[in-house]
Formats: structure tokens, sequence, C-alpha cells
């Protein structure tokens, strides 16, 4: 892309990735040599202060994808805008008038921003008329906004960031914030570095990375969470720690929810078995719960993906309201969130079972006053199809159309084998994207060509309700085109003009302002009134702010509830009575081992977009399982071997990684792979569909499978000049890479002499013309490697061998694109894997700095003995620290075996 | 009757008591015998170096790189035969000797002098093995040993038809010369590669490829059928077993060589192949010592340099009374031609119970082949790249264990190194 074509040198946006939703300073490269933008943290943004983690910091890798959706696209053919927005209108008004407004559908994406989902909100519920607008977000805090909404008649986060910072006991459950939530858990590292009395428990069935600040870690039977919290609220009472006066004036319904949780949950021991804790360990944690009214509890998937996600988060509020622990400093439940702008979507209504802006179908009165705003013809009236519902109606044939929007459900949405059969027999299936390959894309009728980060203008809201605008710098590639455009350009075709013609996103998030305010008058919590009547100038100059920002409270509100006010008729907050339950699917002697999910560090989501950074594939290249290692010896898995895994719905292969931080009988398995990137490893093909009956969430961290060590096979690892055609592999996964490809394989065994049989044939003596094979062999160990050159330069490398084996792939890479024909020196080396001047850096642990296990490990035999001695001499750590609970582990293992 | 004539007679006083040492054959043994002897212990004996050839004391190594015009002349030495001389070694040039009186402890020299001896070692070295072909004792069938043998081949002018029968060492370094000098040359090899007993097939071949490449033809698996001579018994041309005739100019005979015992058995010595000695290097008399080429140890001979230095290590000690004893132990090959790096080295026809280690890249003619047992390695061999060669001599002469770099062995020692460093 040339200079020319950037608007601007630099701009304040925000990170696509996580809820924490840091500021980004996007830089333009100061000259067309220097390539490719640079990216920093903006150290006035109140979510980081100028900290980015490792896939933040690693945003300009993504920003020149080869692999754009560049034209929009009928059929597999390229087309204008105009014919595919056309057929598109053409589609939907004659299913609309064939089936009714329900046979179309959104599913939209916490990853597009506010003014996106506020006109394909308006589209659909005012002027298609359907309710049949969901989102990714509806597999990620759909649990947490109907608990919010159960307990205070609205979808409002209490707290901000700044409590995290000063509670003094943080109860962290179903959350490895280390990982998925990094600068927010190095804001707490920090706090707690500086006030060492406070306490933080974790409560997750994993011990994970969140686990190495913890003074408490509850390993608790997965999904048991809600108990916990049950005997909380009991032993409050018992202990006289209630707020009385809260109960009494603020909220309803206490006794009930209390009477039930005697019963639920009777004692500690009851309660410590049903959890499958020690009691001791329970009884610290109520011990510090009762002496510590600064408490704030931090929840994440592990609560919310769970088939009683709702109740979870209501036994969690519940006893935040019994103990008058909300709407104070460093006190409070907080949900925090896992995209960038499912807030966003919560604000706007963007979800089946909401209207707009904070209101819902039920709300009386609400229909009307949208329907008012909107001058909408055609207003829906009732729920629309939350995710998993809509994809089983699509496969039944009623939804007919839908319009997926930066989203991946073929990865993302449980049993991937039904969501392909709704696709499959989904009658228009339009895809809005940056990427040209997804599994979804594959699935699609119409490809809609979309702009992506750096690109894309307008607002996101983060876990503390803070709007920050995500800013473009760059000008859009080829047609691709802001999805608010897309969505506004068929509302037009569809005749619709008058309600979709935006002069820009400015002037939609004035809009969606003035509705937040339409009528409102303190009755809902969300109002933005204030920006009702922004100019594009003002817009574009939005500093960061936590709604609500009604007329004249520019500044934001930092904390909700002080009032004690909440958004039910009566101004009261709800207790809900609560009967904990374990997931849905239990173990059984065909499917023993339970099943985990969540992510990797260093990656995000379906790796659409950290994908396309090779420095963060480093630090874990390849689908795994975490299996504990007596499970595994008793299965006969090796640590990094391949393993079949089976449910009811589907297999996955896998790599073993054998660990003690799941317990036995359980499994953990990264969600981020796709077949873009593997070919046998989604995991989703494994989870039941299997939901919340209030949010619909569906429970993606729970499945039963079996496990099983797949024999006779030979690994290999595979590096090329170009892209490969893997068809004969059982198992192949591509590691990102900034040069050539690479690709890690399993063959079955025939099938590998089969392979080698066919390359001796095309070459029978190891030269033909100017390509010329090496090969090494080496029948004690089993390996075999063979190099090819072509002009003296490298072109393809295979290493197989019988056993798992981890080669150190950065440096074969690079000699892929050298030039110059290869040294002496080098044709051995490709052949080793690395030149012999080289150290072995072992698996990445410190993305930033690229420093490595096998480093590390000689750096602590070498003396060092603190991770501070490991940043002075590594510099790992020393950045974005995310990998520090990693470091930490280094130190105690390298003294053991040294001793 | 010739005169005896005595240390007494000739030498210096002062070494009236020294005992009279005689060193038969001045080759690559016998002189560096005679030249270390008298550095370390010239005040005990008083030495005799005997010789056949005009040339004493040369690096018969050498002569194919002298062949090659790689060197000169006056890069031949292997001891200074001026200092030795001055030091006290007497040297007898160009007089074989004719017989050996192991009662009398006498020699006799084709010169007519007659040699006293206190004690006596033969280093009477090897000559080409002529094989039994039909006109194989035609003037212009030669063998490739002697610095005189290289002279007569850098007398011959043009560019001739020359036929080297044996792809082993020997023939190839003689090819190689003669096709450097601009002659034209076919090498017969019985076996079906070349340097069959330090190669394997594919490392031969890319050596092949390489010779070929320089000009070299080869003929494998064949020997000649017969020389034809012309009238003047000359050999005209070679007679292929096919029937095909090659009308050559001279043949050069590297077929292997034969140990030269004529002296030693005729004397009555214990010999079989060769002259058998025991450990100290002592034949089956007690005042008679053999190494080098001529001797047999433990039904073994011994064609290369390094275990020949050591048996003269080990004489050396026996000499002063020292204990020592000699042991075989894999010696290296390496082919001197320049432009070609071959290194072979203990077992390289795999066992059984061995496992072969293989790097083959043929583009850059680089092959590597190790054979392995049980954690050791026992065999080696290296085509193009030798650099590492030494070391793996070395792994295999310490017996080390290999087990742990095993995936790394056969890329050499900086890759092992770095991974136990």
């Amino acid at each position: 892309m040339s200079v020319a074509n950037r608007t601007s040198m630099s701009v304040k946006t925000t990170c696509p990735y996580c809820g924490v939703g840091c500021g980004v300073n996007l830089i333009d490269a100061q000259s067309e040599n220097e390539g490719v933008p640079s990216v920093s943290g903006d150290v006035d943004h109140p979510a980081n202060f100028g900290r980015l983690c490792v896939k933040g910091s690693s945003l300009a890798q993504t920003i020149q994808s080869d692999d754009r959706l560049l034209t929009p696209m009928v059929d597999g053919q390229p087309v204008t805008w105009q014919s595919a927005i056309d057929a598109v209108s053409t589609k939907i008004a004659q299913v609309v008038k064939d089936h009714g407004p329900d046979a179309f559908a959104f599913y939209l994406s916490g990853q597009i921003l506010t003014e996106d989902y506020y006109v394909a909100n308006k589209l659909a519920k005012g002027f298609i008329g359907t309710a049949n607008v969901d989102t990714n977000s509806r597999l990620c805090m759909a649990s947490a906004v109907v608990g919010y909404k159960r307990a205070f008649g609205s979808d409002t986060v209490p707290c901000n960031y700044e409590d995290l910072e000063c509670c003094d006991l943080l109860i962290m459950v179903g959350s490895n914030a280390a990982w998925t939530h990094p600068i927010l858990y190095q804001r707490i590292v920090a706090a707690k570095k500086q006030r060492p009395s406070m306490r933080v428990v974790v409560i997750d069935p994993r011990e994970t990375a969140t686990c190495d600040i913890a003074d408490l870690h509850l390993a608790i039977k997965p999904g048991s969470d809600a108990a916990i919290f049950s005997f909380l609220l009991s032993d409050s009472a018992q202990a006289g720690i209630l707020d009385h006066d809260f109960i009494a004036s603020h909220t309803n319904g206490f006794a009930s929810a209390l009477a039930q949780a005697n019963e639920s949950t009777p004692c500690v021991s009851f309660t410590a078995n049903f959890c499958g804790i020690s009691e001791q360990s329970l009884t610290s944690l109520f011990g510090w719960w009762r002496d510590t009214p600064k408490t704030v509890t931090f929840y994440s998937q592990g609560v919310n993906q769970s088939s009683s996600g709702v109740d979870k988060c209501n036994a969690i509020i519940n006893c935040h309201l019994a103990t008058g622990r909300i709407g104070k400093q460093g006190a409070g439940p907080f949900s925090i969130t896992g995209q960038p702008n499912a807030m966003g979507g919560r604000e706007v209504g963007g979800l089946a079972n909401q209207l707009a802006a904070h209101m819902d179908f039920a709300t009386p009165g609400a229909q009307d006053l949208v329907q008012r705003f909107w001058q909408a013809p055609n207003m829906a009236t009732e729920n629309g199809l939350k995710a998993v519902d809509l994809f089983q109606a699509m496969e039944k044939g009623k939804v007919k159309v839908v319009w997926i929007m930066s989203t991946n459900p073929m990865v993302s949405l449980p049993d991937t084998a039904q969501v392909r059969r709704a696709l499959e027999k989904c009658e228009l299936v339009i895809v809005s994207d940056c990427k040209a390959h997804t599994d979804t894309t594959a699935m699609a009728d119409v490809l809609f060509p979309a702009t992506g980060w750096s690109e894309k203008d307008g607002t996101v809201t983060n876990s503390e309700r803070r709007i920050s605008r995500q800013r473009g710098l760059l000008s859009a590639p080829g047609d691709a085109k802001h999805d608010w455009w897309a969505i506004c350009e068929v509302a037009k075709s569809l005749g619709f003009q008058a309600a979709f013609s935006y002069q820009g996103a400015h002037d939609i998030f004035a809009e969606h302002a003035a509705l937040s305010a339409f009528e409102n008058e303190g009755k809902r919590d969300f109002d933005i009134g204030h920006f009702s009547r922004i100019t594009k100038a003002e817009y574009d100059a939005l500093v960061p702010v936590q709604w609500p920002v009604p007329e004249g409270r520019p500044q934001g509100t930092k904390r909700m509830f002080e009032d004690k006010r909440f958004f039910t008729p009566d101004g009261r907050a709800r207790f809900v009575a609560i009967v904990p339950s374990l997931p849905k699917v239990q173990a059984s002697q065909e499917w023993p081992f339970t099943l985990n999910t969540g992510r990797v560090r260093d990656q995000w989501h379906t790796m659409t977009r950290t994908g396309d950074a090779a420095s963060l594939a480093k630090h874990t290249a390849q689908p795994y399982v975490e299996i504990h290692p007596r499970e595994a010896k008793r299965l006969g898995i090796q640590d990094k071997s391949l393993v079949r895994l089976t449910s009811p719905y589907g297999e996955v292969l896998l790599k073993a990684k054998l660990s003690r931080a799941v317990a036995p009988g359980n499994v953990f398995v990264a969600i981020h792979w796709t077949q873009q990137f593997a070919n046998a490893s989604v995991v989703s093909n494994l989870i039941p569909q299997v939901v919340d009956p209030l949010s619909g969430q569906p429970e993606s961290k729970h499945a039963q499978v079996q496990l099983e060590a797949v024999s006779d096979i030979c690994y290999g690892m595979i590096i090329s000049a170009t892209p490969l055609v893997l068809a004969d592999c059982l198992y192949w996964c591509q590691v990102p890479s900034t040069q050539g490809y690479h690709y890690e394989v399993v063959w079955p065994n025939r099938q590998t002499q089969a392979s080698l049989r066919a390359m001796d044939t095309e070459h029978p003596h190891g030269k033909v013309g100017k390509t010329q094979w090496l090969e090494y062999s080496n029948p004690i160990t089993q390996q075999i490697r063979l190099a090819k050159l072509v002009n003296q330069t490298l072109t393809l490398l295979m290493y197989l061998h019988p056993q798992p084996d981890s080669v150190m792939a950065d440096w074969l890479l690079s000699t892929l694109t050298m030039n110059t024909p290869l040294s002496a020196q080098d044709r051995l080396a490709i052949l080793v894997g690395m030149p012999a001047n080289i150290e072995e850096k072992g698996d990445i642990v410190c993305s930033c700095y690229q420093v490595g296990s096998k480093q590390i490990e000689k750096a602590i035999v070498n003396g060092i003995s603190s991770v501070d001695g490991l940043g002075a001499k590594l510099k790992c750590g020393t950045n974005c620290g995310s990998c520090l609970p990693e470091l930490k582990r280094f130190l105690p293992t390298v003294t053991e075996l040294s001793a | 009757m010739p005169s005896l004539i005595s240390q007494s007679q000739r030498g210096p006083v002062n070494q009236v008591d020294k005992r009279r040492l005689v060193i038969v054959g001045a080759g690559m043994a016998g002189s560096k015998l005679a030249h270390d002897l008298q550095q370390a212990c010239g005040h005990l004996y008083q030495i005799t170096l005997i010789g056949e050839e005009p040339h004493v004391g040369y690096n018969r190594i050498m002569l194919s790189s002298l062949l090659a015009k790689e060197i000169s002349h006056a890069d031949m030495a292997l001891v200074d035969t001026q200092k030795m001389q001055a030091d006290g070694v007497q040297i007898l040039s160009s007089d074989p000797v004719l017989s050996l009186d192991l009662e009398a402890k006498t020699l006799h020299l084709s010169s007519g002098q007659a040699i006293a001896y206190d004690q006596l070692v033969l280093a009477t070295g090897s000559r080409a093995s002529l094989l039994p072909i039909k006109g194989a004792s035609a003037s212009n069938v030669m063998g490739f040993r002697t610095w005189q043998d290289v002279d007569d081949m850098t007398q011959l002018t043009g560019s001739q038809s020359i036929c080297v029968i044996g792809g082993g060492l020997l023939g190839l370094e003689a090819a190689v010369g003669l096709v450097k000098r601009g002659h034209k040359v076919v090498v017969f090899h019985r076996a079906q590669y070349l340097l069959n007993r330090q190669l394997d097939e594919e490392s031969a071949s890319l050596l092949q490829t390489r010779l070929e490449q320089m000009g070299i033809a080869f003929r494998l698996g064949e020997s000649p059928e017969s020389f034809a001579q012309a009238d003047d018994g000359r050999v005209s041309h070679v007679v292929c077993q096919n029937g095909e005739q090659l009308a050559v100019n001279l043949i050069v005979m590297a077929a292997g060589i034969s140990p030269e015992i004529t002296l030693g058995k005729a004397a009555g010595l214990a010999t079989n192949r060769a002259i058998v000695v025991d450990g100290q290097m002592q034949t089956s008399h007690p005042d008679v010592y053999a190494l080098g080429e001529c001797c047999e140890f433990e039904h073994q001979t011994f064609g290369l340099v390094a275990p020949i230095w050591t048996q003269i290590n080990v004489l050396m000690k026996v000499l002063v009374g020292e204990k020592a004893a000699f042991a075989i132990e894999p010696t290296p090959t390496k082919l001197k031609v320049s432009g070609v790096h071959l290194f072979s080295v203990g077992r390289i026809q795999p066992s059984d119970e061995d496992s072969c280690i293989f790097f083959k890249d043929v583009g850059a003619h680089h092959y590597r082949k190790l054979v392995v047992n049980d954690g050791l390695l026992v065999g080696a061999i290296l085509y193009g790249n030798v650099a590492d060669g030494s070391w793996y001599f070395q792994l295999i002469q310490n017996k080390t264990n290999v087990s742990d770099v095993l995936d790394l062995l056969v890329f050499g020692e900086a890759y092992c190194r770095a991974k136990v460093a």
C-alpha cells in the first residue's frame, strides 16, 4: 500500500482483541520504504495507560494480510458491489414476502463496531421486521447479561477497572485473565505487589497461569461454581455480615434466596464434596470473605459458558447484594467480556432477546418507543432466535437467508457438523469478512469484503462501560467497505432510503445516542444522550468515557449503583434463589473424560487475525489437549503425541500436552485452531448444543469425550516455499510463519512409505536438472529428513520421525528465502535444523523477546535464581509480562533437577 | 670373500661399544626408523641404512602429488639424510641386499659388501603385485611404487594412452597424476565399484563421477584378458574380456601390493603372507625385527603409514629395553588427489548388528555414512567434506559412547559439541 493511500500519520485507536479495550497508537510508516505501520500502547487510555500485551504489541504484523477479501463475490465469482447488493436485497425481499421476516437473520459479532451493530439491529428489528439478530457474543457473555438483568433490571456492569486494584479480596471465577485479559491481569499483579495484603482467590478447575498470583486456588469440579456462592450466602448470614439495611431498603427476594441457599448447600462438607475440593480451602475463602468488605468477584467464560450460567452469575451477585458489596469502591460483581465490543452490541440491543438501547421487547412501551424513534414500518414484536436456536432453525429450513458478519460460527458454535448442515441448507448465506478464507467464508454464497482493524472507524465499549473510538488510519484495500455501509446499502436497496442514509459513522453514533436518551428520563441505565448531536469533529476527537453519559453529565459515570437505585420497576435489586447444578452432560463409561475449553496466551478467537502474526505462533504452535500425566500413562499417550478425541458429535486430532494443571479425568483443549490452520482440530466438533435455558449461551466449556492414542503413525515437519496440499496426511497443522509455509504433519505409516516412494520415482538419482535432493537417514532413531533444492535454493524440507519431535523451524524458514545458493555448511544445517553456531531456544516462552525454554533452563543452571534475574539476563518477561507466571514455573523445576 | 666391515674399524673411537643396528630397506619405514633412532639413542647404536633405490628417505606417499605436478622434488624428503649421515648414520643406497646369514649375523650386498650386525631390522616394504596376465612382463608394463617409476612416467611426452590396472588408492592416484599430465587414462578395476575396500557403492559412485569429470575412463568389474605385444615386445593393445582392443602406450599395474619378503624367507625367518612378527616387532629370530609393509602381525599386513609409524615407536622402545607392544587399530584412509576429499575408517561394511546413518547431498558431492554398533561408532565413510574425519576417528579409537548424540552424529563435531555444551 502506498503512502498516498494513507490518510494521516498516526491515530489513537483501540485494540481489536479482548474486552479490556486497551488504547493503541497506530503509527504509519514514516516513508514508503519502511513498510508496515507500527503500534504502541496509548499512555492516555485509562484501560491500559500505555501497556500492551503480546497480542496487542503484535498488531502491526496482522495489518498486511495476503488473504484479504478484496471484492464482493457471488457464487464464487467476483462482482461489483451494486450487483452483489442487488442479489442480496432481491433474495431478502423474496423470502420475507414468501416466508415472513423471520426467514431472515443476522449473525453478528462482538468484533464489529457499535455503529455497524446499530444499523444491523435497526434494519432487522424495525424495517425487515425480525428480531433474528444474534451474535457471537451469545457464546461469550449472554449469561452475564441475563444475570445482571435479573438482579438489577438492566444489563449494567457495576464496576470499573480501578475496583480491581483497590479491592482487598479479588475472587476470580472461571477466568484465566493472565492469558485472556493480560493487561487487566498485569494491573492486578501490580496492585498486589504494591499492597501485598490484597488477597487473590482463583476458582477454576484448571491450575492456570492466573493462579500465579493466587493466595488460594480452588480447583473445583467443572461447572460446580454456583455451590460455592450459594454457601457463601448462607455463611454470610450465619456469620452476621449481612448488610441488613441495604437488603431491607434496596432489594427484594432475600429470604427465599437465603432459604434456597441453606437448602442447596447446607454445610461446608456438602459444598466441598459437591465442588470436589477440600473443606479447608473452602473455609479459607469463607474466612476471607467474611473479613473483607472490599471484595470484587471477577468472572468470565468459566461462569458464563454453562447450562446454568445465569444462575451462577446470580449466585455471585446474591452474595454481593447480601453484604452490600456493590456500588462501592473496590466492591462488586464484575463480569469481564471476551470481545472488544461485546458491550457495544449489548448497548444497541444487538441480541435476539433485546430490542434496542437496553430495552427489551417485554419492556412496557419499548416497542412503541423504538418504533416512533425509528419511524419503523415493520417492527418486530418478540424475541428472535438465539445463536444455537438460529442455526437449528436454519437446518429446519425456517431461516432461509443469513447474513454472518465478522465471525466464524463454523468454528465457534458447538457441534460443527450441525452448523455445517444448517449453512448447507440455508438458501442464501452472506458473509462479510476481511478475510477471504475462513471456515465460514467457505460456506458462503455471497461474500462482502469488509474493512478491518486499522481501516474501520467507529466506537467500541470495553468491559468497564468505557466507550472509545476505534479509528482508521489506512484506507480500505480493494473494494473493501465498512460493515455499516454495506448494511445501509442493502437497506436502501430494500426501499428504506430515508432511514439508512447516514453521513458517516458519527451520524449513526449520534442517532444511537439519541435513541438511548429518547424518553429515558433516568428509567434506563444506558443513556449517552450527551452525544445526541455530536458533530463529526467532536466524534473524531472523542476521548474514552464510561457510560452513562446523559445530557449534562459529559464526564460519564465511573461506578454504577452508588445511589443504591436499580433499574427494576421498584428500583430495588433482586435476589434470585439458586439451585446449584452441574453441567448437563456427565461422564459415562463410554465418554469418561470431561472436556474443558479455553484460550492460549498468544492467540485470539479463531486466529483470523492473530494467525497472521508469526511471532504469536511460537508460544503454542499446534492445537493440543492438556491431559494429566497419570491418565496419559494409562492410555499410552506420550507428550506431544497425536491423540484422537471423540464425542457423540464428532472427533478431533490433537497433540498431547501432559500437565498436572488439569485434574485426572479432565482434559483441556484450546479453541483457536480452524481448518485454515489444522485439518482436524476444531474442538467445537465435540461440543453438544447444550445451552443455558435463560441466556441461550452454549455450555462450550463442557463436553464428555473419549481419548485414544493414535498409533502406527509417522510424525513430520514440512517447510515449503509454496503452500502445499497435504491431502494424504492424517493430521496437519500450518504454523504461521513470516517466510514460507511451515506444517506439522502426521502420516499413517503406510502412507509415509508411499509418499517417499513417490518422491523417489520423481527423482531417481537425487538430481534431476536443477533439482537436487538431500537426505539424512538414521535407522537407530528412525529419522528421515529430505531437502529439495532448486537452483541451489531450498524449496522443500521434510523431517520425518517416529516420535513427536520439535524442531526449531525459524532458521529453516529463513533459509527458504535466501536468494543466494546455500553454503556448504547450510546444506548440512538444513538437515540438522539449525546452523552449528546457533543456540537452541526450545519452545518460546517470552513472545515479546522470543526467549525460549532451553535458554531459560540454561540461565538457571548457570546460577540465575529469580524472575528478575532472568529478565536482566535474557529480557524475558520485561515487556508485556504475560510470560511471568510461566517463567516462575521454571525456577523450582530446574532447581529440582539440579538438586 | 668380501671383507667384514666392523663398527670398530669405521666408527668413531667413542662409539666402540655401540651395538651395530642394520636396517634393510631405505623406504619410509626404514628411513624414519634410522632417523628417529639416531635422534633418540644414537649413543647406543651404530646405525646402517641400506636401500636398493638410489633415493633414500623420501616420502613415498607424495609420489602421486609429484606425478600430478602438485609438488616438486624438493618437497619429497621425509628425513634429512645429509644430517643423518653427519650424525653418524651410515647410508648405503642403490645396493640391494642379496642374502642374509642369520647364523653369521651378516648381510651380503649386491655391491659385494658384507655387513655384520648385532641387531637387524627388515623394512623391505612391498612391490606392486603383477597380475598373471599374458604380456605383463613387457617393458612398458610398470608399477607405481618408486621415485624412479614417477621419473619414468614424467619422461612420457605428448598425450599417451595409458591403462591403469586397479581402481584402489594407488591406481587412482596414478591415474589422476597421469591425466593431469595430459595423458589419456583408462582404469580397469576388478570390483564393481572403485576403492571397494574403503568405500561403499554410493560414495564410490560420487568419486567415479568426479574422476570421470577429470577425464579418466573406467572399466569396472573387469580385468584385462591379455596384453597384446607388438613386434618390439612392448604392449600395444589391452585385450578386453569382450574381445575389444584398446591401443595403449603404457600399462601401470596398481592391482595391489605384495610384501617383499624374499630376503627374510630365504634366510629362514617364519613367513606367511609377510614376515611374521610379534608385538615387539620381533621375527622368529631374536636378533631380527621387521616392520612396515613387509611384516605381518596377527595375520594382518600393513599398507598405510599410521600403523607403521606406531610400529617404529614400538620398536624404538624395544631396542632401548622399554616395554612396548604393537596393537592393531583402525586406520583412516584418505585419497591423495587434489579436489577429491575422501575419508574412510573402520568397519564400513556393516554387519547384521550394525546400523548405518547416512547423509547424502549428491548435488554438492557430499556423502557421509557412519556405522554404529551398540552406542559406539565403528566405521565411517566421508566423501566431499572430510573435516570431521579425524574426530570420527577419535570417537572410534576412544570407543566414545555416542548414544546421546545419535541424531547429530552424522553432522559432525560442531553440532555434537554444541549439544553437549
